[in-house]
Formats: structure tokens, sequence, C-alpha cells
């Protein structure tokens, strides 16, 4: 990315070099970019990801997969397939009897491990294959016959919520272990409605009634897919201890829990570990092919790999895509009063995180502005399509047009700039604009200022070219609780031990940043051990940016326990009391005297390797009892210029906030920032998956394209807010959604002042901008 | 939609001969495989099946790019690439060159020949839509022998080429631009492959005003790359005269395309795509009207 102006604080940075002399802040190895510990392995192709793992006797599985969209299992005849030379095993419906459960799911256990009374989506599982190659297992698909009762399908929002249409669920089903989002639980209707929620307050007609102006909207965000490089992957080998996987699993300690189910298992019993994950972005949140990887080895009694490939990575979970109609009323001053809307999200065959996700675009829809009154209401329908689940940003993608694009249509509306219009109704950090959640964590209003000013919002504007702007806010940090352990060896090394993942995000990197400055050390003297349930602290979740937040706060007190600990040791060794002992950067002081913190170890014990654990929680209470633990922002503006020839949109300028409190690591920091803008353009530009009837028609590498960095816009520029007001070590805040959900709303600020037209319906693909232009020309030669 | 790569054995023939003679042999069990780029991914798609692939790779001197009087010769194995990066393409054919850049990706270009592309018969190839305005003459080389095809007969259908149990494309001869020929290519791509390209070669006269000739061709949306007679007709004659000309032509272009509505675009979008890309082409190629060599392009 060598035209690439966003200037990395990293780019004149010798690590060893900053490790040693304290920055402005006082800070010698947190808030300096140092090389990621990961990197070395990772560019040089030794890392370790699920796919790279191989255990003795391992087989391999393959799935078949429904043909049709929605239909009664008749009968599975697999004898055929259990003849052919190298095949292990087959595993249908029918083996899922004897388990402890043949459902789950974390909301609602409503995912069979296979199909096994009917099928509900075209690529569903069910069955597969477990044989003693890949080539073989994938030939065996074929031996095996399945008849089927076809029933109608419901393929969109509109067909699903019809009178009489079919249902994809005919029963309810229990809930998931972490149901506590849900605020209304309609499993149970019949009908086709997986969730609804409510977001009210105030008196909303009332508010409407005495508007000096109201604007209405629809809108529709496609269904995309999040597409990490790697495909789903996991290594089941079921003995009779237990349950050992290997899966590119983001939670992994929520998998635990979904296959414990499954089988009635301890939870000691099941240990997951997650090597490197190559990318997430949502598609990696929460259990995916695990139960039936792991159901293949209970029953081929062998450990069993699992492997998809990007296409039937897109048939297991895709986002959710959603069609939005939405209001806002302003008094006279264009102050805002109210905010109505009616989500509706497709969420396919499967609740998956859809309970979750539609809870939150409810939330998120209201964005951090001050209201009177607001009613919204979010449904997640059950269709015969691919399940939705988890997206960056957890359902604000999918409202971030019609919150924010509708924001930039009314103060057009009003004859006011768009960043002047909000300026005057966004909320201050510190003031609670949502009613019994925590005040605003973040100066927004600062935020946008410093993106505008960096974008050039004032000069003047080439032709063809507009400019946008939105902002929105996350409740982020999911659930505050976690726990880590840091262990301190006589030697003086130090290595942390967390459940969270390494998913390209930088946990590694971060939660080691963290242990270098508490003892003093360097990054090399840090190790981290992440992700492994037998060995590692519970972690509830690598997700909503709460890693570096609520995981780095454990650590950073993991490390001041230890240190406790080896204050106690010096007293005893000098024979002073624990209060006199002074504790320094690299160790301890009394009266003059000096040791490392490894030097109290090994001679509190006589024994140079001995060691020492710190460990800490965190829980919600005291300041993590108000949730969220903090908001966070999503920011973005953006320059961009329409060809009037072919109506192709091009984002020539980006410029991201990150309101992060502190940056641990501002070269990481950025990354996320510039990464969430790309994933954000991809859907404003082009991104979309398509069903052609029932069938995906572009689920395909070839034919579902994502940005590249010849997309990456020339000139972006990333801008890091640092007020260390965050609830996170140093005053940091989580980052990482970032400002992926508002680049639709601010390229279509920009469309409209290129070419005068508003855009409603993502993506904004040539055809659709060219379309909107020449439909504008007739009406306004008629007119 | 499995994406799985079915068994198959590979051969490794060292002359054409041998490679023909194992394709006669293995009949509808057998193929070419060049770079594989096609290949491979229509067997994991499951829409080719093949137990015997025969790799033309490690036949000796069938990537081979030479002069030859008037013509450049380029073998069915130089990849896009190569072509991209041929110092002779580049002085003598530029158009070609630059088009072979903008083929697909890196890793494609890398791997992906000139002969493969052809003989898949892909409607969206770009090389083909250029040469069908360069008129090149194609060797195709079988057990009894060797015969030279014109691309518009070698080009049956989508997906379809003139090649006889047993041939192989051995070779591509493209004749170069004259002093007084000017060519231009445009492409508008929204995903992995083209989705409109337009190739544009006239023949000027001396003081480069009139169009004493015009070729011109479209290729991703119509079955497979075209030319134009009636829009061509169009294209000849003085510059500000076929300038207001250019709409009358490029729907000439789009009525003999046989335009679809796909998921690249509706057939109406393409059509206007056509008008604007042929007038960008017939700028480019009128602009530089003093410059004595010909083969500009984009
Ligand atoms: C992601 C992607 C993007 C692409 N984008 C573009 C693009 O933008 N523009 C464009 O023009 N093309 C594009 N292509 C097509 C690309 O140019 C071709 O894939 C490539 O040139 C094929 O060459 P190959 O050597 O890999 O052929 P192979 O895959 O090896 O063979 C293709 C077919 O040709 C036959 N064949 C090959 N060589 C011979 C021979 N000498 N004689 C007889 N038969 C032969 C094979 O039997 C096979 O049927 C794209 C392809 C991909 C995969």
């Amino acid at each position: 990315m060598a035209s690439n102006t966003r200037k990395s604080p990293s780019a004149a940075n010798g690590a060893a070099s900053q490790e040693a002399v304290p920055d402005e802040l006082g800070f010698r190895v947190v808030h300096h970019s140092v090389p990621r510990k990961d990197g070395p392995q990772k560019v040089t192709g030794r890392a370790t990801y699920t796919a790279d793992v191989h255990i003795p006797r391992m087989t391999y599985a393959k799935v078949l997969r429904s043909e049709l969209a929605h239909a009664r299992i008749v009968s599975i005849d697999t004898s055929a397939a259990l003849q052919r030379p190298g095949v292990v095993a087959v595993v249908t419906g029918q083996d899922l009897m004897s388990l402890n459960m043949r459902n789950y799911g974390h909301a609602v256990k409503d995912h069979p491990v296979l199909a096994y009374d009917k099928v509900r989506y075209i690529g569903e599982p069910v069955a597969a294959v477990v044989a003693e190659d890949e080539t073989t297992a994938q030939e065996a698909l074929a031996d095996i016959v399945v008849e089927y009762e076809e029933l109608s399908a419901v393929i969109t929002v509109e067909e699903a919520l019809a009178e009489g249409a079919p249902l994809v669920h005919e029963q309810g089903y229990d809930q998931g272990v972490s149901p506590g989002h849900v605020d209304v639980d309609t499993s149970n209707k019949r009908s086709n409605v997986c969730q609804e929620n409510h977001v009210r307050w105030g008196d909303v007609d009332a508010a409407f009634a005495r508007a000096a102006r109201v604007i209405k909207g629809d809108y529709t965000y496609p269904m995309t897919f999040a597409y990490p490089m790697e495909p789903y992957v996991s290594i089941a080998d079921y003995t009779e201890e237990g349950l050992t996987m290997y899966s590119a699993a983001q939670h992994l300690y929520m998998v635990r829990n979904d296959v414990a189910g499954v089988f009635g298992l301890p939870l000691n019993r099941v240990r997951m570990i997650t090597p490197f994950i190559g990318g997430g972005y949502g598609a990696k949140s929460y259990t995916k092919i695990e139960p039936l990887t792991a159901v293949c080895s209970w029953k081929a009694r062998r450990p069993v790999r699992l492997q998809l490939t990007v296409e039937e990575s897109i048939l297991t979970t895709r986002a959710d895509d959603s069609k939005v109609h939405i209001e806002t009323a302003v008094d006279e001053n264009g102050k805002l009063l109210a905010r109505r809307a009616m989500i509706y999200l497709n969420t396919g065959a499967f609740a998956e995180n859809s309970p979750l996700v539609s809870s939150k675009t409810a939330i998120r829809i209201i964005g951090p502005y001050l209201y009177d009154a607001v009613d919204i209401t979010s449904y997640a329908i059950y269709t015969n399509t691919c399940p939705a689940s988890s997206y960056r940003g957890f359902g604000i993608s999918q409202i971030g047009l019609p919150a924010e694009g509708q924001m930039n249509e009314l103060a057009a509306m009003l004859g006011e700039d768009s960043l002047q219009f909000r300026l005057k109704n966004l909320a201050d950090s510190g003031q609670r604009f949502f009613p019994k959640k925590r005040p605003l964590t973040a100066d927004v209003k600062g935020d946008i200022i410093k993106a505008t000013e960096a974008l050039g919002w004032n000069d003047p504007l080439p032709p063809n070219r507009g400019r946008g702007l939105g902002v929105l806010v996350t409740d982020a940090g999911a659930v505050p609780v976690g726990r880590s352990e840091v262990r301190v060896y006589g030697d003086g090394s130090v290595t942390v031990f967390s459940g969270s993942t390494e998913m390209g995000q930088g946990s590694m990197t971060v939660l080691a940043q963290i242990a270098a400055e508490e003892f003093g050390t360097s990054m090399g003297n840090v190790r981290v051990m992440q992700s492994d349930t037998a060995l590692v602290p519970f972690a509830r979740s690598t997700g909503a940016d709460r890693t570096t937040t609520l995981e780095g706060r454990t650590v950073l007190q993991a490390c001041v326990e230890a240190k406790e600990q080896i204050r106690v040791m010096a007293a005893d060794i000098w024979e002073a009391a624990p209060e006199d002992i002074v504790l320094e950067p690299t160790g301890v002081m009394s009266e003059g005297r000096r040791m490392g913190w490894g030097e109290v170890i090994g001679k509190y014990f006589d024994l140079s390797d001995m060691e020492v654990t710190g460990r800490a929680h965190i829980r919600q209470k005291d300041e993590f009892a108000e949730l969220p633990p903090w908001w966070e922002p999503a920011i973005a503006a953006v320059e961009v210029e329409v060809n009037p020839d072919t109506g192709k949109v091009t984002v020539h300028k980006l410029v991201t906030v990150a309101d992060i409190g502190l940056a641990i690591n501002p070269a990481t920091s950025e990354g996320q920032d510039l990464g969430s803008a790309t994933m954000g353009i991809g859907v404003a530009l082009g991104e979309e998956l398509v069903y052609d009837g029932q069938q995906l028609s572009n689920g395909s590498i070839l034919d579902y394209r994502i940005p590249r960095f010849s997309d990456v816009p020339a000139n972006s520029h990333g801008i890091l807010v640092e007020n260390q007001d965050g609830i996170g070590p140093y005053g940091a805040k989580g980052i990482g959604d970032g400002p992926t959900s508002v680049i639709c709303a601010a390229v279509a600020n920009g469309i409209y002042q290129a070419t005068g037209v508003w855009l409603h319906d993502a993506p904004f693909t040539p055809e659709r901008v060219w379309r909107a232009i020449r439909e504008q020309r007739a009406a306004q030669a008629q007119g | 939609m499995p994406m799985f790569l079915p068994r198959f054995t590979i051969d490794q023939p060292s002359t054409l001969g041998e490679a023909s003679r194992l394709l006669r042999e293995y009949g509808e069990d057998g193929c070419v495989y060049a770079g594989g780029t096609e290949l491979l991914l229509a067997m994991k798609k499951g829409g080719l099946r093949y137990g015997h692939l025969v790799d033309i790779k490690t036949v000796p001197g069938l990537d081979a790019v030479a002069q030859q009087d008037g013509a450049v010769r380029i073998g069915a194995l130089a990849t896009h690439m190569a072509l991209e990066r041929s110092s002779l393409v580049r002085s003598k054919l530029p158009i070609f060159a630059q088009v072979e850049a903008r083929v697909a990706n890196p890793r494609v270009r890398a791997s992906g020949t000139l002969g493969g592309n052809l003989c898949f018969g892909e409607p969206h190839s770009d090389p083909a839509t250029l040469l069908l305005c360069l008129e090149p003459t194609l060797r195709v080389t079988g057990a009894d022998g060797s015969r030279e095809v014109p691309l518009p007969v070698f080009m049956v259908g989508p997906y379809e080429v003139a090649l006889e149990p047993g041939e192989l494309l051995e070779s591509v001869t493209v004749p170069l631009l004259g002093a007084h020929q000017r060519a231009a290519y445009r492409k508008f791509q929204l995903h992995e492959y083209p989705m409109l390209g337009l190739a544009l070669v006239l023949d000027l006269d001396q003081r480069g005003a009139v169009t004493t000739s015009a070729r011109v061709a479209i290729g991703s949306v119509s079955p497979t790359p075209r030319r134009s007679e009636a829009a061509e007709a169009l294209l000849v004659g003085e510059r500000g005269a076929v300038r207001g000309r250019l709409d009358e032509a490029a729907n000439a272009l789009a009525d003999d395309a046989d335009l679809l509505d796909d998921h690249e675009g509706s057939a109406e979008y393409k059509r206007h795509l056509i008008g604007v890309f042929l007038k960008q082409a017939f700028e480019e190629a009128t602009a530089d009207t003093s410059a004595a060599s010909g083969g500009r392009g984009s």
C-alpha cells in the first residue's frame, strides 16, 4: 500500500529502544506500536492454525448437504457408502437419538447437529461420511440416498410473515445458556418470528405530533458473508476420558458449553483448544461445526477432522439482511425529538446469534443522540435460507444506513450542514442519552470535528464528488466477566494465561504489552498462553471488542496481585514489614536494597526456577456494574467520486476516528479501524449474497467479491483519540467493531452531494447508481 | 457446490504428438492441462469430469514468443504474465501487452496461459475480444498434422471451440498494427471476470482525420466475443461524422450481442455501457493521430 497516506505510529519504531525509554505518558511498552508477537510466525508460514493440527489415527469427514430448501426426511440409505473401502462411519440424524441433546444453540436450542426430521435450507448438513482420507469421504457422499417429501418454503421476510406461511419451525425450543440479552422470547410462538425486541421511552406519538418536520424512509441492507480467509475447520477426539477439540472458534468456552450439552459431559471433560484463528469478523463467533465434528468422532471412535470449503462456510453462516422503516422528528429549531423504527432481519433457518443481533439493532439504531422519545421494534425472522449470525458489530451494520443515512437526509431537508446538525443533537461525554444505561463514554462531538477537519469538510468540491459523515455507538464489551493469571518465574520471565483467542486482532501482543509494562521487562521476556479450556482461565468470549479492555484489566490486576505476593516474600527475605517494601518498575526496594521480581522468588523458595502466580477477575459489580462497560463510537468521513457515465462510485478519501481512551498498540488499533472501514466499503459498493429462488446463486469464492488492497482508498487516515477515559487498563477502551456500520451512510451522503440522489438500498452498485441518476433526470425533465 | 477436486491421473508428454496421441487414447475421459486455472476450478465445481489430464507444460518451446515477418507468434503455453512482460510484445503489440496486464489477478496471470484462455471458450475473455480486431491465425495440431484456423471460426460458442479430438492449440500468430492503425481497449469489471470488454482498431488515412476501415468487438456480454459489421460500417468516414454516429454504432454492437440480464447487470445497463466505452475508445484511438506507431490503448 505504497500510496496509502495512513501514517502508522509504528513507522519509525524500533521496538527495543522504545521499550526502554518512557514516553510522554510514562509508558515503556504500552502505548507503543511494538511488533506483533505472532508476526514472525505468521509471515513465515510457521504459525499453527487448526488446519495444521494433525493427531494420530485422524480420519476425515465430509458433509452431505440438503438440495431442498424445505422438506421432510423420509429415509436415508447409507448402506452403499458404508461398503466403500476406506469409509469408517456414516453419521445421520438417526445417530443423534441416543445423545443427551440433538439440538444446540447458545440463544435458542433450535439447531440440530444434523437434520433429523426435516431440512430447512439448501446446504443444511444431512449426513456426514468419516473416512481414512478426504477424497474417499467426498466420493462416498454420492453413495448416500436421501428420500425427501418436499414442503413449501419461505425465502424472504415477506413470505415468512405472510398469512398462512409454512413454518420453518413447528415447535418451540429450550433457551440456550446465554439468552440474557433477550427482551421478548417468542421461540414458542407458532409463527416464523424467531425474536422480537422493543426499545421504548417517552411519548413518541406526542413528540411526532408536535414536530416541526418529520422524515420517513425505507432502507435495505444486503445479505452478506463476513468472509474470514480461513474457512470453518475443527478436529474432535472423543474417548472415554472425554472430548478434546481443536477449532477455529472465537468463543471456545461457549462452544464447550454447547458440545458438553450435546453429550451430557461435565465441563472438565470437554477440552477446547483454539490455535491461531485466520480471521473471524463475526463468522467465527459461537458454535458452528463443532457438534457435528464431535458426533462424527463419537460414532467413528476415531479422531475426526472436518474442514469446510469457503463455499460450505458461506452455507454455514452468513449475516442477516435487513429491511428497515424509520421515521425521525425534529422541532422548529432542528432539535431531534423522536425516532420510530421497524426493523426486520432475515435470520435464515436457525436462530444462531440473531436474537442478540436483532436486539442490538433496536439499541444501536438510536445512536448517541438526545431524543425525548423513541419507539423501536426489531424482529428476527426465520426463513428457509442459510442461517444468519454475528457480523462485525452485531446488528449495527444492518441499521447503519437507515440510522445515519436518514440523519444526513434530515440535515439536507432542513438545509443544515450535516456536521453542524449532528453537533447540535449529539450527547456529550458523560451524558445519559439512553435510559438505564451507562452515560456516554466518548467525546463523539470532538471526534466528528476531528474527522471532518482531516477530510477537508469545507474545501471546495471537485465535480462529481461528494462527502459524507456517519457516527453511531455500540454498547460494547458484552458481559464484564473474566479472569486471567500471570505467572512470574524465578528467572524473571513472565507468562500470561488468557482464555481469549488470537484471531488476527492482536490480543496476544496487547496482553503481553500490559505484562511487560507492569514488570518493567521486555516483550521478548513475556509469553502469552491462550485459548485452551483445560489449562487457561475462563474467557466469556473474544468479541464485542472486550479483550483489551476487560481481559486486559484482569491481566493488569493479576500482575499487581503477583507483585503483592512478591512484596510479602521480599519482606520475609529482608525481615522487613511488607508495607516498607517499595515496588519499583523492575523489582522491589527497601532501605537501598534491591531485588528483581524473579530474584525474590528464587531466594524465597531457595529454588531458582520456582514461580508465583497472580490471579484476578472482574464481574458485573462496582465500576463494572453499569452496562455497557463502555460505548464504542463508529465514526467515518469519506469523499467519494461518482462516475456519471457508469454510475461507479470510488471512495477517494477516508478518515476514521477511534475514540480509544489509550491505544495499547497504536499500529494494531489503526489496523482494526482501517480493516473495519474497508469491510464497510465492500458492502457500500458491491458485496451482496443473492438468492435466486431457493438457491444461493453467488455463494462462492469466485462470485462473491470482497475488497482487496487495491480497493482501499488511496488517501486514508486513521485518528486515535486518547483521552484515557476508558474502563480498561490505563484508561483504554476497546475498538475493532469500528466504522464498518457508518460507511454506507457516509457514502450515500457523498453520492447525494455528487449527484443529487439519495440511495436507500445497499450496495450502491454502478447499475443502481446509474439508474437512480437516470430516474432523477427523467423526473426533472417531466416536472 | 462441493468444490472438491476428484481423483485423476496426470501424464506429462514431451512432444505435441505424444500429447495428441494420449488425448486420442483417453477420448472423453482426457483433457489438456495447461495452467489449470479454469480447468481445475471447473473440475472442483463438478462441471467437468476427467480421469486423465495431459499436462502440456512439459512440452518444450510451447511458450515461445517470437517475431515472424510482420507478426508476433505466441506459443499457446505463454502465460498472461509472460506476455504482459515480454519486451517483444510490449514494443511490437503494446495494446496486447496492456490488455494482458489487466487480465484477472496476479495469481491467475502467473499460471494462466493464452492457449487456455482461448481454448476454454470463456465468453469473458479479454484477449479473445482484442484479438478479434487484430485478426490472428491459430495453429492447431493433431495426430495427423497441423492446420490454420481464423479466430472467429475457432470460437464456436460459449465454452466451445473448434478443436477435433486429439487436437491442440499450438500457437497464435498476431499481425502487427500498421503505422496508420490505432487501437484501444476498454474494460469494465465488478467481480472476478470482466463485465464488458470493448476493443477498437481503426485504420486512418494519411492525415489521421478519416477512418478508412474499422474493427470493433465486444466481449463478456455475448455468448462469445463478437464483432459487428453494422457497427464497423458506421465507424468509417470523417472523424466528426463518425463521432455523430457513435450512439448508433453502439446500438448496432449491442443489437448483435444478444445481451442478457444476469448477475453482472441488466441488458439495458450493458447496452448503455457499450455506448459509454465505444465513445471512450474512439476518442482514445483518434486522440494522438500524429504519432507514428499504432496500437495505443489502455
Ligand atoms: C479468478 C479468475 C479471473 C479471471 N479473470 C479474467 C479476466 O479478467 N479476463 C480474461 O480474459 N480471463 C480471465 N480469466 C480466465 C483466465 O485467463 C484463464 O483462466 C486462463 O488464461 C486459462 O489458462 P490456463 O492455462 O490456466 O488453462 P487451463 O485451465 O489449463 O485450461 C483451460 C481449458 O483449455 C484447454 N486447453 C488449455 N490449453 C490448451 C491447448 N494448448 N490446446 C488445447 N486445449 C487447451 C484445457 O483443456 C481446458 O479445457 C480469469 C480466470 C480466473 C480463474
